[in-house]
C-alpha cells in the first residue's frame, strides 16, 4: 500500500520534492489491537475509546482509499467550490502552470487540510492536554490544544496554523486559524488566506476506518464555507520513516510550468 | 550564520503552563520537586539548553551555548577524534563550515538538536517518549515499549531509539545513524557506526539533566560523554522555525 503511495505521490503531486531511497519498511507488531484468528490486525473491529470515553483516535493513518491531495474537493461538483472571483482566477492560473509555484516545492509543510491529504502516513497521539499529529511527510509534528484554551487573537501566521480541539460525541472537533497568507489547500492550488478558518471533524468510524468532515470557512477566497470528507485507513503493525524533504531536492530546477 | 534563515521576530506565546507548581506571587517554582507520571519521573515539558553566563547584551532571543560550536567544549583535550576525523574538522573549520549540512535547512539530527538554542517539546507517553523540536518542526520517537533495536535500521538522521528506565534515569539507547552528521557547527563528525546512549533526569520541576555518550569507533578514538542540561521555559510553547521558507543563505554560502 505504502509503496504504491509514493508512486501515486509523484505523479499527482510533482511537489513533494525529494523521496528517500528504497525504504526498508519499518515492521513492528503494534501492540494491544484486535486481531482476527490468522493474527491479522482486525480492521473492523469496533472504535476503541479511552477509558474516559473519549474517541480513541491513535494510531498510524493514511488517507484513503482514493487520493484528495490533488483535489481536495475531487467529491464535489467542479462548480460546487464557491470562490471569490480572484480565487477563480487564480487557482484557474495555477491549474494553467502545472502548479510551479506550490510552496510544498521548497519543503515548507502542506498545511491544513493539506496535510491530512497528502499520501503519506500521520500518527495521532494523546497527551492529557493535547492531540499532536506526527507527519512523516516532511517530517513535521501539528499540535492540537485539547486544554479548553481559545485560539490566540493574533497568532504567528504560518503553514499549519494554530489548532485547538474539543471532544463532541464519538468526534475530535479541531478549529485551525492563524494561517498564512498563501495556503494551497491541495497540489492543484486551492488558495486560503489569512482570514482562512479551517473546523476538522475527525470521527473513527470502526478500528480500521476513519474520516474527517473539514469546513473550509475563508471569507476572502471564498463567498460562503465549504465542506469536503476525507477517508483515512488505519496503518497497523508499521511505524513512520524519516521523509526529509530538503536533502537532494531536484524538483525546484524542474517546476517549470508555464 | 549557521542556524540560516530565522524567523521574524516571533510573537512569543504566553501560555501559563497547566498545572505547574507555583509561587505565591503566581510565578513556577522551579524548585519544586520533580512530577511523576504512572510511578516514574515525568518528563514532559518545554526545555532549553542551559547557556552559561550571557554577555553585557543579555542573551538575545535564542541564547547559545559553548557545546553549539564544539560539543566537546567541556571535555578534557577536546573530542578524541581518530585522525582522519582530526583532519576532517580541521577543514570544516577552514572552510568556514561551508559544507554543514544545516546551513542547506537539511536535518541537524537528534543530537545536535539537544544543542540548539530554539526550544524542545517533551511529551511522556504510554509506550513511548516523544520529542517535538521548535527547530526545523520536527519530531523524534522514543520507543519505551520493551522492543529491541532493529538490527538492519534504515539510516536516518535521527536514528532509531528506545529507551528504559534505570530507577529515576531514562535510559535511551540508539543506533542506526546515517554517515555524514555534523554533531556541531564545528563539524565533528558521526558515523553510522555509532551507538549513542543518553541519560535523562529531572533533578526538579525546572531542570532536566541529559548526558549524551556517544560510541562511534570509526570516529572516535573511545567513547566520551558530553552534558547537555536543560532548563524549563514554562508558560511558553513551541513555534514554527521552518528553516527553508524564505531561505536565502544558500546563495552567500562561498566559505573557503
Amino acid at each position: 500500500m505504502r509503496r504504491a503511495s509514493f508512486h501515486v505521490a509523484v505523479v499527482l503531486a510533482c511537489s513533494a520534492a525529494a523521496l528517500p531511497a528504497h525504504a526498508q519498511w519499518i515492521k513492528y507488531p503494534s501492540k494491544g489491537i484486535p486481531r482476527t484468528p490468522d493474527g491479522k490486525p482486525n480492521l473492523t473491529a469496533p472504535a476503541p475509546k479511552m477509558p474516559d470515553g473519549r474517541p480513541d483516535l491513535r494510531g498510524i493513518w493514511m488517507p484513503g482509499p482514493g487520493t484528495y491531495v490533488g483535489n481536495i474537493a475531487k467529491d464535489l461538483k467542479p462548480d460546487a467550490i464557491p470562490f471569490q472571483p480572484w480565487a477563480k482566477t487564480l487557482y484557474e492560473h495555477r491549474q494553467e502552470t502545472q502548479s510551479k509555484d506550490d510552496p510544498t516545492g521548497w519543503c515548507v509543510p502542506g498545511g491544513v487540510p493539506r496535510s491530512d491529504a497528502v499520501p503519506y502516513p500521520f500518527k495521532i497521539i494523546y497527551t492529557d492536554d493535547e492531540v499532536v499529529i506526527l507527519y512523516e511527510a516532511v517530517h513535521s509534528y501539528r499540535q492540537i490544544f485539547v486544554d479548553g484554551r481559545q485560539a490566540p487573537k493574533d497568532p504567528n501566521p504560518n503553514w499549519l496554523g494554530y489548532s485547538v480541539g474539543h471532544w463532541d460525541g464519538d468526534s475530535l472537533v479541531v478549529e485551525t486559524s492563524g494561517f498564512v497568507e498563501n495556503s494551497w489547500l491541495d497540489n492543484g492550488g486551492h488558495p486560503g488566506t489569512q482570514a482562512m478558518h479551517v473546523t476538522e471533524r475527525f470521527r473513527r468510524k470502526d478500528f480500521g476506518h476513519a474520516e474527517i468532515f473539514i469546513t473550509i470557512d475563508d471569507p476572502k477566497a471564498y463567498t460562503k464555507p465549504w465542506s469536503v470528507t476525507l477517508p483515512l485507513q488505519l496503518q497497523p503493525d508499521t511505524e513512520l520513516l524519516e521523509y526529509i524533504c530538503t536533502e537532494n531536492n531536484k524538483d525546484l530546477e524542474h517546476l517549470v510550468g508555464k | 550564520m549557521s542556524g540560516a534563515a530565522a524567523t521574524l521576530h516571533g510573537q512569543w506565546l504566553n501560555y501559563p503552563t497547566p498545572g505547574a507548581p507555583r509561587l505565591p506571587d503566581g510565578k513556577i517554582n522551579l524548585s519544586a520537586p520533580a512530577p511523576r507520571l504512572a510511578g516514574k519521573p515525568d518528563l514532559s515539558g518545554v526545555w532549553q539548553l542551559d547557556t552559561p553566563g550571557c554577555g553585557p547584551e543579555g542573551c538575545g532571543d535564542y541564547p547559545g551555548a559553548p557545546e553549539f560550536g564544539d560539543l566537546g567544549a567541556q571535555v578534557p583535550g577536546g573530542l578524541p577524534y581518530q585522525p582522519w576525523a582530526a583532519d576532517l574538522v580541521k577543514q570544516r573549520s577552514a572552510t568556514i563550515g561551508r559544507d554543514d549540512p544545516v546551513a542547506r535547512c537539511r536535518p541537524a539530527g537528534a543530537i545536535r538538536l539537544w544543542t540548539y538554542p530554539p526550544p524542545r517539546k517533551i511529551l511522556q507517553l504510554p509506550g513511548e517518549v516523544v520529542i517535538l523540536s521548535e527547530r526545523d518542526v520536527t519530531f523524534r520517537q522514543i520507543f519505551m515499549d520493551g522492543r529491541p533495536l532493529p538490527n538492519d535500521p534504515e539510516p536516518s538522521f535521527n536514528g532509531y531509539s528506545v529507551g528504559k528506565w534505570q530507577g529515576d534515569t531514562l535510559v535511551v539507547e540508539s543506533t542506526g545513524y546515517r554517515d555524514g552528521i555534523w554533531l556541531d557547527r564545528k563539524g565533528s563528525p558521526m558515523t553510522n557506526a555509532a551507538k549513542v546512549t543518553e541519560r535523562l533526569r529531572r533533578v526538579n520541576y525546572g531542570r532536566l539533566e541529559v548526558q549524551v555518550t556517544v560510541d562511534d569507533a570509526k570516529a572516535y578514538t573511545k567513547p566520551w560523554t558530553v552534558t547537555l542540561n536543560q532548563h524549563l521555559f514554562p508558560d511558553s510553547d513551541l513555534l514554527d522555525y521552518y528553516c527553508q521558507d524564505n531561505e536565502k543563505d544558500d546563495a552567500h554560502m562561498v566559505g573557503r
